[in-house]
């Protein structure tokens, strides 16, 4: 009779979540999770893998890319040129074919996070209002589970709600919708920001405090209540946050205040490179490097959590909920542009960009990134990310491990950027080297943790068995690009870079309660301002492929 | 030489992109005969579609037949000459960077769509977007000359970054549209808004009735170029007849397209007085 155990035996194990640091272990696997050791001795593994001399972490998790809903398929749309000269995947028997590029079409996503050892994967902005076709698109999106940031900093009645001081009906608005469109947790885009970029050519707000017109609410309230309003929720991601004047010289002043305006709250800021930058007013000659006094009062604070936005030299598109943020970037690259208001709910910017070792700003970008990753302390609260494809694409995540385990390798390419990144930042001075252990910690188990997924990141009883192999190497680039063998929900998927079995992925959400009687109150609100019936606006559970709730601990 | 005889009918598209003198001067006719092109989506030899015969030492081809429905041809080509007797298909010499195709017949579409270099010939007409950036591309044909004998479409030239064309016969609408530099000769007839948008380049409107240009361009003068006749020269010396009326007449040259940089000239051709 078969036993339906999986082995994976006498591999190098990494699991940082139960400290364990690269011991000989086995790992017993059945029914799609990690389990205790059959305690009979007689019961034989069905298949077992032998993983002597190879390296095995958990899965994988990508916290904040964007991989799905209307903006990525606009910025697929925008680069025929780029897709037409990209690499092709090719139909096999047992997967789909595929465009690559910046922006990879919805199955070769799939397959590429797969193929790299990756097996969970959250799009960062979606507006609730394209949450039905977005979760149409992650069932094209194969091989990984899935999960979605719900876009709520600029939206109207969340705004409403904190302009007549009702916090009880932001929280319950906040738990309808997230419920509606099966999300994962609020994420915030320039709150404010986008509204005024709305109401007024080349508009924008600066600062925390300023005045969002119509609504008469500021940046700094909107952080503050929806960041409270999660934790009240107890859900179990903080709220996400791309704070305002992304991308300026000077913005680690509007970061701090950002970081300060969340108290006791837990928040996460994402994409922080892009947040850490010194320098005068919109003035790129005084631009440089703040990662060390942000870093400082992220360690000091632990309600914080961060993802890094590394930026990698080349081309690629950027997209956005940042509407004037879009604008900017495609004047300043004199780019294509695309732009789009999403109703109540969020605005849109894309341009493809170019980022240049030549280039003073671009290099001190790249070592921005570089710095937040060495120079914070805790490595459980800064996770790996390239806000793909904004900073890069994800398939530059091994080439970061070895910018992080290899200082020699690290140096030589520190050679080739402008040479004032040397004066403008610490990146010079600094010596760490990544271990494997904290390589695991910021790709996997902390994203994990940090996003309230338990039965993700670790390799414990009771886990999903979401299980990357490598092949040890001392390129860390090779080592990561191309996994031995990767495992989800105990199936062998990937095999040295082929699919094997492209599973579909769950799809992950949360479902808060809240006061049923604040219905009516947003049904009226839809019949008047929607485009949209309030009774075709929610995705049902039955539309969905493979959900699992996560629970509101 | 290598002759390539067309002996198909389909209706279905047959691709031919791949097959450049370069590509198979080394191999054997067998080997020829078992280069691999498509038939809508279906992967077929060669030899299926045509006859192989002769050479490709000398990187020389001729293609006999029918080839409307015959795309790509001399596609990505480096080197060596093609001459095509007959019709042929989309996409003729597209992104090619040297070497001289001849098509002794009509051509189709995008006739070196993003070329890089060398020399096309067309000695009847040709579709649209000839010698245009493919959909999406920041710039377009960047080298090279491309020459028509006869009548052309829509969008050609479209974000011309450098190079030559010369249209001996009609064009459509937006000729030289976008275009960021290069040189862009009409010798017939033009459709509405040419040059719209471009940046820097010369467009020659050299025939009878041009239309009327954009309001963003603002007329500078009237002039005899000198260029202009050393192109003419040059166009003359590679077959390429230049109407007698062309090389005294007086050009009144305008700037634009203000919309954009707004530092390329149109040349239009004057009547000659009486």
């Amino acid at each position: 009779m078969s036993s339906g155990f999986l082995k994976i035996a006498g591999g190098t194990v990494y699991d940082p979540a139960h400290g364990v640091n690269g011991e000989r272990r086995d790992i017993w696997i059945r029914e799609g999770k990690i389990v205790d050791p059959p305690s009979d001795p007689e019961v034989r593994p069905e298949r077992t893998v032998d993983a002597a001399d190879l390296v095995v972490m958990p899965g994988g998790v990508d916290m904040h890319c964007h991989i799905a809903g209307p903006k990525v398929n606009s910025a697929r749309k925008m680069r025929p040129e780029q897709k037409r000269k990209a690499e092709k995947v090719m139909r096999t028997p047992s997967t789909r074919s595929g465009t690559m590029g910046s922006v990879p079409s919805t199955f070769a996503t799939g397959y590429k996070y797969a193929g790299m050892g990756y097996t969970t994967a959250f799009d960062a902005a979606i507006p609730p209002l394209a949450a039905r076709h977005v979760h149409e698109e992650f069932e094209d999106t194969p091989c990984i589970d899935k999960g979605f940031f719900v876009l709520m900093g600029n939206n109207h009645f969340v705004m409403q709600s904190i302009q007549r001081n009702e916090p009880e009906r932001l929280r319950s608005f906040i738990a309808w919708l997230l419920g509606a469109a099966k999300g994962f947790t609020p994420k915030i885009v320039n709150p404010g920001g986008v509204e005024i970029w709305k109401q007024l050519p080349s508009g924008n707000v600066h600062g925390l405090d300023e005045n969002v017109a119509h609504f008469g609410v500021t940046p700094r309230q909107i952080v503050e209540q929806v960041a409270h309003a999660v934790d009240s929720l107890r859900l179990p991601h903080s709220v996400h946050i791309h704070a305002n004047n992304l991308g300026m010289p000077g913005n680690w002043r509007t970061t701090l205040e950002t970081m300060k305006t969340l108290g006791d709250s837990r928040g996460h800021l994402s994409h922080i490179q892009f947040h850490s930058y010194g320098g005068g007013e919109a003035d790129e000659n005084t631009f440089n490097s703040k990662a060390a006094e942000l870093v400082e009062y992220v360690d000091a604070h632990p309600n914080l959590t961060v993802d890094v936005g590394q930026v990698l030299f080349g081309e690629t598109t950027t997209m956005t909920a940042d509407g004037p943020l879009g604008y900017y970037l495609s004047n300043a690259f004199k780019s294509k542009w695309f732009s789009s208001d999403t109703e109540m709910e969020s605005g849109c910017g894309i341009a493809p960009i170019e980022y240049k070792n030549t280039s003073l700003v671009h290099s001190l970008q790249w070592a921005i990134g570089l710095e937040w990753y060495l120079l914070a302390k805790d490595p459980w609260r800064v996770v790996m990310s390239t806000d793909h494809p904004n900073g890069g694409s994800f398939l530059a995540y091994p080439q970061i491990i070895q910018l992080l385990m290899d200082r020699t390798y690290r140096e030589e390419m520190l050679k080739d950027v402008h040479p004032a990144v040397l004066e403008r930042s610490r990146l010079g001075d600094l010596t760490r080297e990544y271990s494997l252990y904290e390589i695991c910690i910021i790709t996997r188990s902390g994203p994990a943790r940090i996003l309230g997924l338990k039965n993700k990141g670790h390799l414990g009883p009771g886990a999903d068995a979401d299980i990357t192999i490598y092949t040890p190497n001392d390129d860390k680039t090779k080592m990561f690009e191309l996994p031995r063998m990767v495992i989800k929900s105990g199936v062998v998927i990937v095999e040295q870079g082929e699919i094997r079995e492209p599973l579909t992925g769950k799809l992950l959400y949360v479902a808060p309660e809240y006061d049923a009687s604040i219905e009516t109150d947003i049904s009226e609100w839809f019949e008047k301002y929607y485009s949209i019936r309030f009774r075709n606006y929610p995705v049902s559970l039955d539309y969905l492929h493979d959900p699992e709730e996560v629970s509101c601990a | 030489m290598l002759s390539l005889r067309y002996k198909a009918d389909t209706s279905i598209p047959v691709e031919v992109e791949g097959l450049t003198p370069s590509a198979v001067r080394n191999m054997s006719l067998a080997e020829i005969q078992r280069f691999e092109i498509f038939h809508g989506n279906r992967k077929v030899p060669l030899a299926e579609f045509f006859d192989v015969s002769g050479d490709p030492a000398d990187a020389r081809f001729e293609f006999e037949g029918n080839l409307a429905g015959v795309h790509w041809i001399g596609a990505h080509m480096a080197e060596g000459e093609i001459h095509v007797r007959g019709d042929a298909g989309r996409h003729v010499g597209s992104e090619m960077t040297g070497g001289v195709i001849h098509v002794h017949g009509n051509a189709s579409d995008w006739v070196g769509g993003e070329m890089h270099g060398g020399l096309i010939h067309v000695h009847g007409n040709a579709g649209h977007l000839i010698g245009s950036a493919y959909r999406g591309s920041q710039t377009g044909m960047t080298a090279g000359t491309i020459l028509i004998d006869g009548s052309v479409g829509n969008e050609v030239g479209l974000t011309l970054r450098r190079g030559l064309l010369a249209i001996g016969g009609g064009c459509g609408d937006f000729v030289g549209a976008n275009m960021i530099a290069g040189t862009v000769l009409v010798f017939g007839p033009c459709g509405n808004r040419p040059a719209a948008g471009m940046r820097r380049g010369t467009v020659g409107l050299l025939g009878e009735n041009p239309p009327a240009l954009l309001v963003s361009f603002r007329k500078s003068c009237v002039c005899q170029p000198l260029f202009l006749l050393l192109i003419f020269r040059h166009l003359q010396s590679l077959g390429f007849a230049v109407p007698r009326e062309c090389w005294s007449a007086n050009y009144r040259l305008y700037h634009g397209d203000h919309v954009a940089v707004g530092r390329g000239e149109v040349l239009i051709r004057e009547r000659e007085a009486g």
